[in-house]
């Protein structure tokens, strides 16, 4: 408004600015009207004045609409009733004329405008109806406090233009952020009813609404809001509602997370469970046997070769139970989370070539074949994690095939993932399918002499996943399993040439 | 070896000791055995021992802080016991100035294998090195810079010379990635594993018969690499 000069003239300027038109467009009316005096009917003139006043009513309301019908009777008195330009009106039919266009004048002005603000009235409901609506339907996608209190947010920021809007649970009462004191908190959620102009500065207003929950707990909104929306009803009524339904969104949040938790607690102690049926039978036979081995070899009857061979059971049978905690180990870090990937842009070939040569070194009578294109690209991981997922899968592959069956490692570029297949030709998958083995403590072959808990898949897929990847189960045509670790390509960054140390 | 080699085992764990210095004593070897750091440093001073074996879980000291003292005044050869759970506290103990490592659990097999070769090299040290190094069908000729396989000359970067010099002239030991390229690049680049990969893959490409499955350049994961002549 750049014709304000002085602020305290604003205000009555706005007021009187719809009176300007009204009195405008009567005496526009009367200019226009003024040379068909003679071809147009009085009465006709009449109802063209009660047209401007409807039309002034609906568009400014009730007060410039009183201001034209009284403009208008006047001019239509002054300037078309005879005698001409003179109030004074001679016959009584004019008389009546013009007091009747007068009260109906008023009359219409009224009910248009009343029309008008309630038409007005319910498009602000509807506003605030879709806004509420908008507000819910948001909520229902909310999974955590903070992210309905950001909903709200938003809702209230719009809607009432409110600002500091917060959700303090009732944990955090003992220490809320200014300028709210607990002792406050505790008054608003023991009263029930929301608080309004607690006093925030001279036009903010201060609103504190009780979110009270089942089970005692609660909530409570806090928002500054300007000082006007703070005296409305409609505020009021508008942030119970609100409050309601962020209320109900608080406690789904909270009972999700409840459920989450319940979940967990189930499923760590299955886990549990599993974990001690697992170790009291896979770690009681290795260790029974050892037991059983030197207490013989204590007695030193055997023959010597027996007494070799003997030996040689109870190293095994060492290994593994250390292959065990080993799984057992990373199955806890991966479980636990506490996972870190130490990952660096490496060829994939270096890996490979190095568990190869392990497996190859502990299982020296079984042929291992690899298929390995050369130009990879290099790959971002964690190679003594990868290594593990690879010696995992070598290690399923050479115990569930039989020992003169030889042990595939195939390597190959799949669009934008790098994939290496350990394929043999044991029995293949099991009918169900192969997802199944990837269970904890899962095993092919439920019981066994083939030693082995049925961690190692879990963990390569465990590992595999925190790469981005992932661990496949498949049949080979022809007989036999493959199992697939898959992981993405990636770009590499570029090498700088580095400066030779002088 | 002409005289008995003295070797120094510092670990904390009883039975672990016993059948080590019972294996080492079997070979021929006098050991000296303690069970705390400050123990170690003690006997490593009076007894001025061949080869140390160090357990890198000792109660009383860190095993890297230890090696780095003893680096500090001796050059005798060390060799780490680790648990498989400390990948980085082996591979920060082997930058320390150790030689090379054992995971728990270990074969006798791989201990004597180890011991031997450590005690073989520091005897080498003390001695006049060979300029000429073979392995495989190759050859390295340290004094023409020249290296050949199956009697034909190779052609080697002045990086690829270095790093195979390096690996060769160390072997059967684990060099760490920031040992190799603190050797080769200098100190700006002890974090470019990446750069040190290239070239192992190069080196292999020009060395190896199968660059996948190397028999002379080998990974050690996590840590490093190892030359096998």
């Amino acid at each position: 408004m750049a014709a304000c000069m002085s602020p305290g003239w604003c205000p009555i300027a706005v007021t009187l600015r719809p009176f300007l038109p009204a009195l405008l467009l009567s005496a526009g009316l009367t200019l226009l009207m003024l040379p068909l005096q003679t071809d147009i009917d009085l009465s006709n003139t009449a109802l063209l004045y009660v047209l401007l006043v409807v039309v002034i009513g609906s568009r400014y309301g009730r007060g410039p609409a009183i201001a034209a019908a009284l403009a208008s009777a006047l001019l239509y008195a002054h300037v078309f009733v005879p005698p001409l330009f003179s109030l004074a009106i001679t016959e009584l039919q004019y008389l009546l004329a013009a007091g009747v266009m007068l009260v109906v004048a008023l009359l219409v002005g009224h009910l248009t405008a009343s029309l008008k603000a309630h038409a007005e009235q319910v498009q602000a409901r509807e506003a605030q109806a879709r806004a509420l609506y908008d507000l819910a339907r948001h909520l229902t996608a909310a999974q955590t406090p903070a992210e309905v209190e950001g909903i709200t947010r938003h809702f209230l920021e719009t809607v009432l233009q409110a600002r500091e809007v917060r959700i303090v649970p009732q944990s955090a009462f003992a220490e809320p952020p200014a300028p709210l004191t607990p002792a406050l908190l505790q008054a608003v959620l023991a009263a029930r009813h929301p608080l309004l102009s607690a006093g925030a500065g001279p036009d903010r207003s201060l609103v504190l609404v009780p979110l009270l929950a089942a089970a005692g707990r609660g909530y409570l909104l806090a928002c500054e809001i300007p000082g006007a929306a703070a005296g409305a009803g409609a505020t009021r009524e508008l942030l119970e509602t609100a409050s309601s339904v962020v209320l109900v969104a608080l406690e789904r949040t909270y009972f999700a997370e409840v459920a989450r938790e319940t979940e967990m607690r189930r499923s760590t102690e299955s886990l549990r469970n599993s974990i001690l049926s697992a170790l009291s039978h896979d770690l009681r036979t290795p260790l029974t046997v050892m037991v059983g081995l030197a207490d013989t070899l204590g007695l030193g009857k055997a023959s010597p070769e027996r007494q070799k061979s003997m030996l040689a059971a109870l190293r095994n049978q060492a290994l593994s139970i250390n292959q065990l905690v080993t799984n057992l180990l990373d199955m806890a870090r991966l479980r636990s989370g506490g996972i870190e990937l130490n990952e660096d842009w490496q060829p994939i070939e270096e890996v490979i070539g190095a568990t190869l040569q392990q497996v190859r070194s502990h299982w020296k009578d079984r042929e291992v074949t690899l298929d390995i294109p050369a130009g990879l690209p290099p790959l971002r991981f964690d190679a003594v994690l990868v290594e593990r997922v690879l010696w995992n899968l070598m290690e399923n592959a050479i115990k569930y095939s039989p020992a003169d069956t030889p042990v595939e490692l195939v390597v190959r570029r799949v669009g934008e993932w790098l994939d290496v297949m350990v394929c043999d030709w044991g029995p293949g998958l099991p009918a169900e399918g192969g997802e199944e083995l990837f269970g904890m403590f899962r095993r092919g072959q439920t019981e066994s002499s083939i030693p082995g808990v049925g961690l190692g898949l879990a963990i390569a897929r465990g590992i595999a996943e925190a790469h981005g990847g992932q661990v496949l189960a498949e049949n080979r045509l022809g007989g036999g399993a493959c199992f697939r670790l898959r992981l993405p390509i990636g770009n590499p960054p570029a090498l700088e040439e580095l400066e030779e140390a002088t | 070896m002409s005289e008995t080699a003295n070797i120094l085992l510092v670990e904390d764990d009883r039975q672990i000791r016993e059948f080590v210095a019972a294996t080492l004593e079997g070979e021929g070897y006098a050991v000296i055995e303690t069970g705390t750091a400050a123990q170690g440093a003690v006997e490593a001073g009076a007894h001025k021992p061949d080869l140390l074996i160090l357990d890198l879980g000792l109660p009383d000291r860190d095993g890297v802080d230890f090696i780095r003292d003893y680096r500090a005044w001796s050059r005798v050869p060390v060799l780490i016991l680790s648990a498989r759970s400390q990948e980085a506290h082996k591979v920060a103990a082997l930058d320390a100035g150790g030689d090379d490592y054992l995971t728990k659990p270990f074969g006798v097999s791989e201990l004597l294998a180890r011991v031997r070769a450590l005690l073989r090299r520091s005897q080498q040290e003390r001695g006049q090195a060979d300029p000429l190094i073979r392995f495989g069908d190759c050859q390295i000729d340290c004094v023409r810079r020249q290296v050949s396989r199956g009697g034909e000359p190779l052609h080697l970067t002045q990086i690829e010379y270095r790093l195979l010099i390096l690996l060769a002239s160390n072997p059967g030991r684990v060099l760490t990635h920031r040992q190799l390229l603190l050797q080769i690049w200098g100190g700006q680049a002890v974090e470019n594993h990446q750069y040190l990969r290239v070239y192992v893959g190069h080196l292999r490409q020009k060395i190896e018969d199968n660059p996948a499955q190397p028999r002379h350049l080998l990974t050690e994961i996590g840590v490093g690499y190892r030359f096998q002549p």
